[in-house]
């Protein structure tokens, strides 16, 4: 199992430090990203992780109106919406992409946001239809 | 229909509503091919079967012909639709292209499962009713099914990509230079079958919005992957969620552009705690 | 200047596909597919899209150019011609005609390559003309021919469809003919068994239902199997061998000494596989063969095309539509170049030069006496230039990179006394050549294309050529008037109908009926239709023979100094020497590089990684190229493209010949891997 979270600096970021200074215990299997805005992760880039082999990609964000960039991630969470229906539609499943605004600031939170969806990619079937490559 | 589609070709020209009509041309030998009329008396050769989009090749047309050149295109619903997405995008001036809009037959629509087989403006013809995608059975079969089962069904129907590269240059809106996949960073370059996921999705996602349904890509497919399936669901999704439909409308704009106060989201297809921030943000 | 829309032929594969190109401007801008064409039906692969963009590359040739010491200068028409046929008549005069050597070319269209072999035999009366279907499907044309009669293509390509069980052995076609693979996965998803048999996981064996792994250079042994298995099971087709076949006994006590086991141990693979598969063909109602380079490619070439076609033959699915024997032809024009007579032993028609008859009704025809000895190969005059071979003129053919033991090549190239060389660039061939001739590429000539189907396709004209670059069809009737023949051709028409008037077969093509959708032959009159399969009611060469097939296993085999198997081929987005696919930006974008395939085991015991520099050395040579490690390959096995100028696999590989059909053994031989240190960055 491999995930790949992409962390707004201003939100998730804060919260993986906080965890990380709280010394809260979390599944080794992830990696965190820092990026600038939540807005600022193409579609094409969670698309690009997945083909690389991610059971899961987490894209983590400030509240609506919350955002730094005034609108920017109205318009993220709007394309990634849109990005979970094509997901569905061809069976890797909506759910193995994590869009969560304004809900991992804190390190308890941000803890609290990977083991939940670790604990649900668990329970997934696994990718290997897709990632069995030549 | 022909005479109809003839007549508007040669008024068009005439009249010097446009400099030249792009349509298809009955030549020497029966040979039919994409031609540009410039005279109304060339007009005589002109077709309207088979099925063959026109706008990527207005595109091009119009780019490189000189400034101020008319260009009308016969159009097919789909035509019409792809082309009025490519001046949304900027990449067709309004003022230099014309429609002569045809209506599909009934059988038309149903070999390429169309909903809508007549454009807006509609010259000759008579309307007729659209299939509904979702009534198929092999568009119903593709999209049935758990996850695990769909996901190996799309597997293995897009393993046979022989990454020629047909659904992006027949689609009429894949205009961006350079393309994403062309670049390593995105899908490896060199093997067959492409990566699946990022070539086959990556190419489908940036036609979410875009997408007008007129089956180019699925057409020029060598191996038959039902490349039409992968975008109704998201076609699907913005038409319940935002009422919008690519193409119909040349004056809005995709939703997906703009932020939830201005183009709000209705239905089931945002998580609930999106709307709730979004009253408090209102208050 | 609004762009004009030509309907033409795809220049690249034998599948023929239907392009459309957009000329602005006198150019050639842009490729699409042709929605009306009877094979590709509107779609094309990577190469197809891309087939205009080496049309206008900087690096055509553009004027006659004539070796002066090291370098090349610029000669005028006249002066190219005159010296050409100096130089070619005294070598004939002092050395005599079988001197002389032509290779003909399977780029060319059919019209020029008659025009070419009929100057080669009527100027210097020799039968010394050959093209590069002997390094590709020579082995069919003799094989089929023994066997059916004819060696080409049984069936139509939109019959592989409608199949029920269809074998691949040895073809890659879903990078190499990819728009026949869109039928084959027509055929699949009504429910056909796709079987396929290729010691690679090619991306055609990953998207079957069965996937052989046989040893390299195993097919008979495999075959032999199948058969024996299918007549210990009685399902074999005994009305069908009763009625139209020869040789059953023979073959039948041949088999006796392939039991499934003994066939299973020699292609390490599982008895039971076999054996299913063997049932597979055998149950199924229409089942089709189709092979390729995997087959022919080998010393026991010829052989192996008998084992298949004795497959097809026990099973009667031979002469019916879904079913049939699919040799799929390399080149675009190679089954027309065959047709044309650009062969050593046959005239147009195949009609063999050593029938008294024969070579009576061509000399009447021609008004020549023309030679009764059968001529050189491809590998025979490449390998005796400099001895029998004095002067060679090759037309759009490459050998410096398309031939075995290529270091031989290059050194034989310098050993001749004269050089002509026709192309549409300065390929590695045309850099060894004494006079270089401008010729044209497919967007500017008129002329028919005869693809892997036996049908002839209708080239037309797009633009001008680039310079002074004539017509290979003007050059060559340029020359051979020089040389005293005549050739008052004015337009390749008039040639076709010549054509027709000596090749049955053709009696029916003309140019003004290719127009639509091309026609297959046999069409022997004006009235006729064309033929979609052949030997519906009776072979051509009455009864279908069966022919005990000879199996000799690769001459080289791995040992301790060269532990590894290498075969060559092709990769999808390029195209045998690269001459026009390494010129076209989409495609070299697509790879740009040389690679060579490895197994991931092999390569941690090597200690090799992605993308690494390696050497891969056999007895004859070494190359360096890039390493890419996948699993397609077996532990074992190397694969090397033969594409890439800078790392010809051709260096490598085994000239040893098939001693009926000398093609070479390209697909098997022993190399050694070594990983090449990183510093000096030479490209």
């Amino acid at each position: 199992m491999k995930i790949l979270i992409f962390a707004c600096k201003w939100c998730g970021l804060i919260g993986a430090d906080g965890a990380g200074k709280k010394r809260i215990q979390l599944p080794p299997e992830f990696r965190v990203i820092a990026v600038e805005c939540a807005a600022l992760v193409e579609p094409d880039a969670v698309i690009r992780a997945f083909a690389s082999g991610m059971t899961g990609v987490a894209v983590l964000g400030c509240h609506l109106g919350g955002c730094r960039f005034n609108d920017a991630n109205h318009a993220a969470i709007k394309r990634l919406e849109l990005l979970k229906t094509l997901l569905d539609a061809t069976g890797i499943g909506g759910k193995r992409l994590l869009i969560s605004f304004g809900t991992a600031h804190e390190g308890y939170q941000y803890a609290e946001v990977v083991k939940t969806f670790f604990e649900e990619l668990k329970t997934m079937p696994s990718t290997v239809a897709w990632t069995a490559s030549l | 229909m022909l005479e109809k589609v003839k007549e508007i070709a040669r008024t068009v020209l005439a009249e010097k509503q446009a400099d030249g009509v792009l349509g298809l041309m009955k030549g020497q030998w029966d040979i039919i091919q994409p031609h540009i009329f410039e005279s109304p008396v060339e007009v005589d050769a002109l077709v309207i079967e088979p099925k063959w989009l026109l706008a990527k090749m207005a595109m091009t047309v119009l780019r490189s012909s000189r400034e101020g050149y008319r260009l009308a295109v016969v159009v097919r619903g789909c035509d019409e639709r792809a082309l009025t997405e490519l001046v949304k995008r900027n990449q067709i001036e309004k003022e230099r292209l014309v429609t002569i809009g045809i209506a599909c037959t009934a059988e038309q629509a149903q070999a390429c499962i169309c909903d809508r087989p007549y454009p807006q403006k509609l010259d000759c013809g008579d309307a007729v009713a659209g299939v509904d995608p979702f009534s198929i059975e092999s568009v119903k079969e593709l999209l049935a099914g758990d996850g695990p089962a769909r996901m190996e069904k799309w597997a293995n129907i897009l393993k046979r990509c022989i990454k020629c590269y047909g659904c992006r240059n027949s689609c009429p809106i894949c205009v961006c230079v350079p393309c994403k996949l062309e670049d390593q960073v995105w899908v490896e370059t060199g093997v067959i079958p492409a990566e699946v996921l990022s070539y086959h999705l990556i190419r489908a996602f940036h036609l979410s919005d875009t997408c007008v349904a007129c089956g180019a890509c699925q057409e020029a497919c060598p191996v038959n992957i039902p490349l039409m399936a992968l975008q109704l669901s998201m076609r699907e999704m913005l038409r319940e969620t935002y009422g919008y439909d690519a193409g119909l409308d040349p004056e809005r704009n995709s939703p997906i552009l703009y932020d939830l106060c201005k183009e709000p989201a209705a239905g089931q297809a945002l998580p609930d705690w999106v709307n709730s921030l979004r009253k408090d943000d209102e208050s | 200047m609004n762009p004009d829309f030509i309907k033409t032929i795809c220049p690249y594969c034998g599948v023929g596909c239907g392009l459309v190109l957009k000329v602005e401007d006198g150019k050639v801008v842009g490729t699409y597919p042709d929605k009306e064409h009877p094979v590709s039906r509107g779609t094309l692969c990577i190469k197809g899209w891309s087939a205009h963009q080496f049309v206008h590359h900087a690096d055509r040739l553009k004027t006659p150019l004539v070796k002066r010491g090291d370098t090349f200068e610029k000669i005028s028409w006249d002066d190219a011609i005159a010296l050409a046929v100096e130089k070619l008549q005294s070598t004939a005069a002092r050395y005599g005609g079988d001197a002389i050597g032509g290779l003909s070319s399977a780029k060319c269209t059919n019209e020029e390559n008659y025009l070419f072999q009929k100057m080669i035999r009527m100027a210097f009366k020799t039968n010394n003309v050959d093209h590069c279907a002997r390094l590709c499907h020579a082995p069919t044309a003799v094989g089929m021919g023994q066997t059916t009669g004819s060696g080409a293509m049984t069936n139509s390509i939109s019959d592989l469809a409608g199949a029920e069980c269809i074998l691949i052995i040895g073809s890659n076609a879903a990078e190499s003919h990819p728009i026949i693979m869109g039928e084959i996965y027509k055929a699949a998803d009504r429910g056909a068994a796709v079987v396929v048999v290729d010691p690679r996981k090619t991306a055609v064996a990953e998207n079957a239902q069965v996937h052989l792994r046989i040893n390299p250079g195993t097919d008979i042994p495999l075959l032999c199997g199948m058969m024996r298995h299918i007549i210990d099971e009685g399902l074999h087709n005994e009305k069908f061998i009763h009625d139209r076949m020869e040789g059953f006994d023979e073959l039948k006590t041949f088999l006796r000494s392939w039991p499934v086991e003994r066939a299973a141990k020699e292609c390490g693979i599982a008895e039971e596989e076999i054996r299913r598969v063997a049932e597979m063909y055998a149950r199924a109602k229409d089942a089709a063969a189709v092979y390729c380079m995997g087959i022919t490619q080998h010393a026991c070439g010829t052989a192996n095309v008998h084992a298949v076609c004795d497959l097809a033959m026990l099973c009667g699915q031979i002469g019916k539509t879904f079913s049939g024997v699919y040799p799929l032809r390399g080149q675009n024009n190679v089954q027309g170049a065959c047709d044309m007579g650009a062969l050593p032993n046959v005239y147009p028609g195949y009609q063999s030069v050593s029938v008294p008859a024969v070579k009576e009704k061509f000399e009447k025809a021609w008004g020549r006496e023309l030679s009764a000895k059968p001529g050189l190969t491809v590998t025979e005059m490449i390998g005796s230039a400099g001895k029998d071979i004095r002067a060679l003129y090759i037309m759009a053919e490459n050998p410096a990179l398309s031939d075995p033991d290529v270091n031989h090549v290059l050194e034989s190239l310098t050993k001749l006394d004269f050089l002509i060389v026709q192309d549409i660039f300065l390929t590695e061939t045309a850099k060894f050549a004494d006079l270089v001739l401008p010729a044209v590429c497919f967007a500017e000539k008129t002329g028919t294309y005869t693809n892997t189907e036996r049908r002839f396709q209708l080239l037309r004209k797009a633009v001008e050529p680039p310079g002074e670059a004539k017509g290979d069809f003007e050059i060559i009737c340029l020359l051979a008037n020089a040389l005293g023949l005549d050739f008052p051709y004015k337009h390749p028409g008039e040639v076709m109908e010549e054509i027709a008037k000596l090749v049955p077969e053709y009696g029916g093509i003309r140019f003004d009926r290719l127009e639509k959708a091309g026609l297959q032959w046999p069409c022997p009159d004006l009235k006729h239709e064309g033929t979609r399969f052949l030997h519906d009611v009776q072979f051509t060469r009455g009864k279908g023979l069966f022919i005990v097939p000879a199996y000799t296993p690769p001459f080289e085999t791995p040992d301790g100094e060269y532990p590894y198997w290498l075969s060559t081929g092709r990769m999808f987005a390029h195209y045998h020497t690269g001459t026009m696919t390494r010129r076209s930006a989409f495609l070299s974008r697509e790879m740009e590089g040389a690679y060579a395939e490895m197994h991931p085991e092999d390569a941690i015991k090597a200690g090799i990684r992605e993308g690494d520099r390696i050497r891969i050395t056999s007895r004859r040579g070494s190359i360096v190229t890039a390493a890419r490690i996948t699993k397609r390959v077996a532990r074992g096995s190397v694969f090397a493209p033969f594409h890439f100028t800078e790392a010809r696999a051709n260096i490598l590989t085994n000239p040893v010949l098939d001693p009926i059909s000398k093609i070479p053994e390209f697909k098997a031989c022993a190399a050694r891997i070594e990983k090449e240190p990183h510093e000096k960055h030479e490209r």
